[in-house]
């Protein structure tokens, strides 16, 4: 038997394993679903809130990562080509895959404990600063239904919830056992703290011309063409808004609590390994939440910029064909792969017969799913409501990135300085004049 | 070379100089007692006739027998540089006077001669040493410094111990014999 | 040459005795006046240490802050991270090896520290440099100039947080630097000048590329200073930061931009002219202001006119040798000579003492950098922790040169 085993690959060993392993375990799941399901699936249809819930709270952890992997490409990407450089370009296609490398490195590190650091709070602080974000994208509608939650005070809880991430920042600063740290993480707090007022002020206007403040409302108000989104009613509150969200979401111009010219990594210089990567992500989802936040805001969020002129409606009906659909299912394909071939394998005498049945295969898949992604964006108001809503985000998040590229560092004492003595009057004068004209059309 | 200069030199300095003032190519040296220079210096840089206001450089030099330090100074009256030799320090005991009263930015260059020379500067308000470790104990720069012998004996400079070929007086027996096992 | 007194190496005053401080004892025996005034903390103050390795100092260099708050008191950088012992190495070796050897000096503008040591040597040796040479040294110094110019600009934006004027800039400093490495083999240290001349002519692919840079180099460089001239954030930022008046400049020896920016017009090239300056128009820059802002549209000013400068040289460059005719093995008579150049970073000098043998008896570096830096101390406080670094770039030194 161990003579048997000797002579065997390392690949056939691994096989031997690991297919009988997966038959026990596979039946033993099997078993055990058939005999637990039933009970489990009445506990979820009468507790639906809170399934709901759990369901959109782990969709959201699973989404916050592939987002943060793209803003993280797009970063490298553009500020790649506004340096006059390439960027990552081995990693992927065109360094698709470099996030996750990133992500994977970051997994991969040593993940140490400081002498000297208040080992409990050291700890959690990145968890703090990170669970605050999903919690916040739990409120925002990306489509018609598609949302954690629908508050009556989503936006104040939005605020809320966001601020927490002060508090994760100072723990870290703190509990690092270096003065750097603390510096960095004072400053992070005096900053957000700053911040928050003119966030939150600048949105009282919008609240004021919609009377609630569920996002979901806030987002079926703006229903109809471009022209009726808060954009054109509250110009100044999102100048205000935008600029208070950079320095929320710690970006450049606004960036002091994570300067590395100065303060090393500010309050994050004593983390290493996930730790760190959780500060890192916490920040790039949250640069997705805050122009979330603004497309729902003030652009309308999952609305499109016009109306479809006419419903468009398949009147395809699958069971009428009869016979034919088997036809169909089984000859399109070949038809497709063999018709769209065809020019390449004609017109240049460098394509091969294999490889214009590849091309022409690929294109066809291409085909068939473009039409079925249009057929979904028409008919489903949920599909193409989640395109334009990721459209608009991400346009925010490009303006951001774009700001990364562009623009030096705003010293500490003139941040707050403007946060203070101008965003805050703005502020209060948008709420004003809001108020005086909402008073005013209304008596009219 | 600008020989009304040295005219000028000699009018104003006769007694301080203790050699001939010199002119070489756009150079023109004048030679006094280490003590005087304050006094020269502030000559130099207050007297209308010659405002040198500007000290381009200060400089230890070790001419094997006694200590030199060599000043720099420009100004708009010649075109020539001015070099002021403080010639003469002995070496048991390498003292001058600062000139950091009237150039603050001498302090440095004062602690970089201290550093690689030994001189000390009286009035220099920060002497220590500059590009040197606190606990090096030799002085670089003068001509008696040999390496290794002077800066092993400072853990901060010298050889590695690993180049001294001496075996070290508490090494195993293993490390002296290098044979596989020990005995 | 007589048997010279060792000094006692146990003698307390050339020592100090130095504990072993660990994390948790801060402050070393303070010794000197100025080190008691600076480790005396008051209530409220904290020493903060920007150590040698940090992603921002220009260089390994050792700044100990002492703030209270975000605010810095006082400021003792520490130097000698970098100290190689040049001037000793120089005292062991040929007149023409030490060339070789002390382009890593100041190493963004090694030709002109190459410069200074071969005009000192030229001079104790009487030796006549050909008027080609001459022309070629000044044209390739001014291009020198102008990268290291622009190393400057995207540094300062750099500390400043901007990302993207660095990267601009090294895309101009490359295209310099390629021009150069067709003629002296290399970019970052030359090792071009020879003493008497230059090593090798002018060759078809620098005249080349050097056309080419040329025609579209104002264009180009205005575009990459517009990235910050015209930025608010950066102007706000870089105004009224860390001036320096005419009286301290000149007090402290500071020389080169941050000494014109203060409203002294002092350019050695001008005020003590050397190789073929005088036959050259061009302008000195000064401004009055002597702010951050102001040393860096003086360097900016400094790069339109080397272009001038490069401009007339390739219109007035005579033919002829480029070295002239010296033995291998050079002694040079007993004598001194003193020689100072002006760097992109200020007055780049070297004082040279000959006694005769093969080997220089004294070799004296002189660098701006190193002055620059106790400018640091004086400028810095009362500003916070984030001007340390835009006074310190602003002020441009680099380690090597500080540190010989």
């Amino acid at each position: 038997m161990t003579a048997y085993w000797n002579r065997l690959s390392v690949g056939s060993r691994a096989f031997l394993i690991i297919v009988p392993a997966l038959l026990v375990v596979g039946a033993i799941l099997t078993v055990a679903v058939a005999l637990l399901l039933p009970p489990v699936l009445d506990f979820l249809a009468a507790n639906l809130p809170l399934a709901r819930f759990v369901a959109a709270a782990a969709a959201i952890i699973v989404v916050t990562i592939p987002v943060a992997f793209v803003i993280i490409y797009m970063e490298l990407k553009v500020i790649a080509a506004m340096n006059l450089r390439v960027g990552p370009d081995r990693v992927g296609p065109y360094g698709s895959l470099m996030s996750v490398m990133h992500g994977l490195k970051v997994l991969a590190k040593e993940d140490f404990t400081p002498r000297g650091v208040d080992v409990p709070i050291f700890t959690l602080a990145p968890i703090v600063v990170f669970a605050s974000i999903p919690l916040t994208m739990l409120v925002i509608p990306f489509a018609p239904g598609v949302f954690g939650q629908d508050f009556n005070i989503g936006l104040l809880y939005f605020f809320a919830i966001g601020g927490m991430s002060v508090v994760g920042l100072m723990m870290a600063g703190w509990a690092s056992f270096n003065k750097y740290s603390l510096l960095g993480a004072l400053r992070a707090a005096a900053q957000a703290i700053s911040y928050e007022l003119p966030l939150t002020l600048s949105v009282v206007g919008i609240i004021i011309l919609a009377g609630t403040m569920s996002l979901n409302s806030i987002v079926q108000l703006q229903a109809g063409s471009f022209l009726d989104w808060n954009i054109w009613k509250q110009p100044l509150g999102f100048i205000i808004f935008f600029i208070a969200a950079t320095a929320e979401a710690n970006r450049t111009p606004l960036d002091m609590t994570e300067a590395d010219q100065e303060l090393v990594a500010g309050f994050a210089t004593e983390y290493s390994g996930m730790r760190f990567g959780f500060f890192f992500f916490a920040e790039y989802v949250n640069v997705f939440v805050v122009s979330a936040l603004s497309a729902v805001l003030f652009f309308g969020g999952w609305n499109a910029p016009f109306n479809w002129p006419f419903p468009v409606t398949l009147s395809l009906d699958p069971g009428g064909m009869g016979l034919g659909l088997i036809f169909l299912i089984a000859l399109a394909p070949v038809a497709g792969t063999i018709i769209l071939g065809l020019p390449f394998w004609l017109l240049s005498s460098r394509v091969s017969t294999l490889r214009a049945l590849v091309i022409g295969f690929v294109l066809f898949n291409l085909l068939i799913v473009g039409a079925f992604m249009g057929w979904a964006f028409v008919s489903a108001a949920w599909v193409s409501g989640l395109v334009w809503m990721m459209l608009k985000t991400f346009v925010f998040v490009f303006i951001f990135v774009q700001m990364r590229g562009t623009l030096p560092r705003v010293r500490v004492d003139q941040l707050m300085s403007f946060a203070w003595k101008w965003l805050l009057p703005a502020a209060l004068l948008n709420i004003f004049v809001t108020a005086i004209a909402v008073s005013i059309l209304a008596n009219r | 070379m600008d020989r009304a200069f040295r005219a000028l030199i000699e009018r104003t300095f006769g007694d301080d100089l203790t050699g001939p003032v010199r002119q070489r190519h756009d150079e023109t040296e004048m030679r006094i007692r280490p003590g005087d220079v304050p006094q020269v210096m502030r000559t130099l840089h207050d007297d209308p006739r010659l405002r040198f206001e500007y000290l381009g450089d200060l400089a230890g030099v070790d001419t094997g027998t006694d200590f030199q330090v060599v000043y720099h100074l420009w100004s708009v009256v010649t075109p020539d540089w001015l070099r002021v030799v403080a010639d003469g320090i002995p070496r048991d005991q390498p003292r001058i006077p600062s000139i950091t009263f009237l150039w603050k930015g001498a302090e440095w260059m004062e602690r970089e001669a201290y550093d690689m020379f030994g001189l000390v500067f009286e009035g220099n308000r920060d002497l220590r040493r500059i590009y040197l470790p606190d606990e090096f104990v030799s002085f670089p720069l003068r001509k008696d410094f040999h390496l290794p012998d002077d800066a092993s004996r400072s853990p901060g400079g010298g050889v590695r111990p690993m180049e001294d070929a001496a075996t070290p007086a508490d090494a195993a027996e293993t490390t002296v014999r290098r044979t596989a096992k020990a005995r | 040459m007589t048997t010279p007194t060792r000094p006692s190496l146990d003698d307390p005053s050339l020592t100090i005795p130095v504990e072993h401080a660990g994390i948790f004892e801060p402050i070393p025996l303070a010794r000197t006046e100025r080190q008691r005034e600076f480790y005396d903390l008051r209530d409220g103050e904290m020493l903060l240490n920007m150590g040698p390795q940090h992603p921002s100092t220009h260089g390994v260099l050792r700044v100990v802050l002492k703030i209270s708050g975000e605010q810095v008191v006082d400021l003792d950088p520490v130097l000698g991270y970098l100290h190689r012992g040049v001037e000793k190495i120089a005292e062991n070796s040929d007149f023409h090896h030490i060339i070789s050897q002390l382009d890593p000096l100041e190493y963004v503008a090694s030709l002109f520290c190459e410069w200074s040591p071969v005009m000192s040597f030229e001079k104790l040796l009487d030796v006549q440099v050909p008027r080609r040479a001459e022309y070629i040294r000044v044209l390739t110094g001014e291009l020198n100039r102008i990268a290291s110019h622009m190393l400057f600009l995207g540094w300062y934006a750099l500390d400043l947080g901007g990302i993207t004027p660095i990267l601009w800039s090294f895309a101009e400093r490359d295209e310099i630097v390629e021009m150069l490495a067709a003629i002296t083999g290399a970019k970052l240290l030359f090792n071009y000048f020879r003493i008497g001349g230059v090593n090798g002519d002018l060759n078809h692919e620098f005249m080349s590329r050097l056309g080419d840079w040329m025609s579209r180099a104002g264009a180009q460089l205005e575009a990459g200073m517009g990235l910050l001239n015209e930025n608010e954030i950066f102007v706000r930022r870089a105004r009224g930061l860390g001036v320096l008046d005419r009286e301290t400049a000149l007090r402290m020896c500071a020389t080169g931009p941050n000494l014109r920016a203060s409203g002294v017009p002092f350019d050695i090239r001008r005020a003590h002219p050397y190789s073929v300056y005088p036959e050259l128009e061009f302008e000195i820059p000064t401004r009055r202001e002597g702010d951050s802002l102001a040393r860096y549209l003086l360097r900016m000013d400094e790069v339109r006119q080397s272009l001038r400068i490069i401009d007339q040289c390739l219109h007035q460059m005579p033919d002829g040798p480029v070295m002239a005719r010296l033995p291998r093995l050079l002694r040079p008579r007993p004598g001194r000579a003193y020689s100072a150049v002006e760097g992109p970073r200020g007055q780049y000098s070297c004082y040279a003492i000959s006694d005769g043998t093969d080997q220089p008896f004294r070799l004296r570096i002189h660098d701006p950098s190193f002055l620059h830096l106790q400018l640091v101390g004086l400028l810095m406080p009362g500003n916070l922790i984030a001007d340390t670094m835009a006074i310190m770039a602003s002020l441009d030194p680099v380690m090597g040169g500080v540190d010989k």
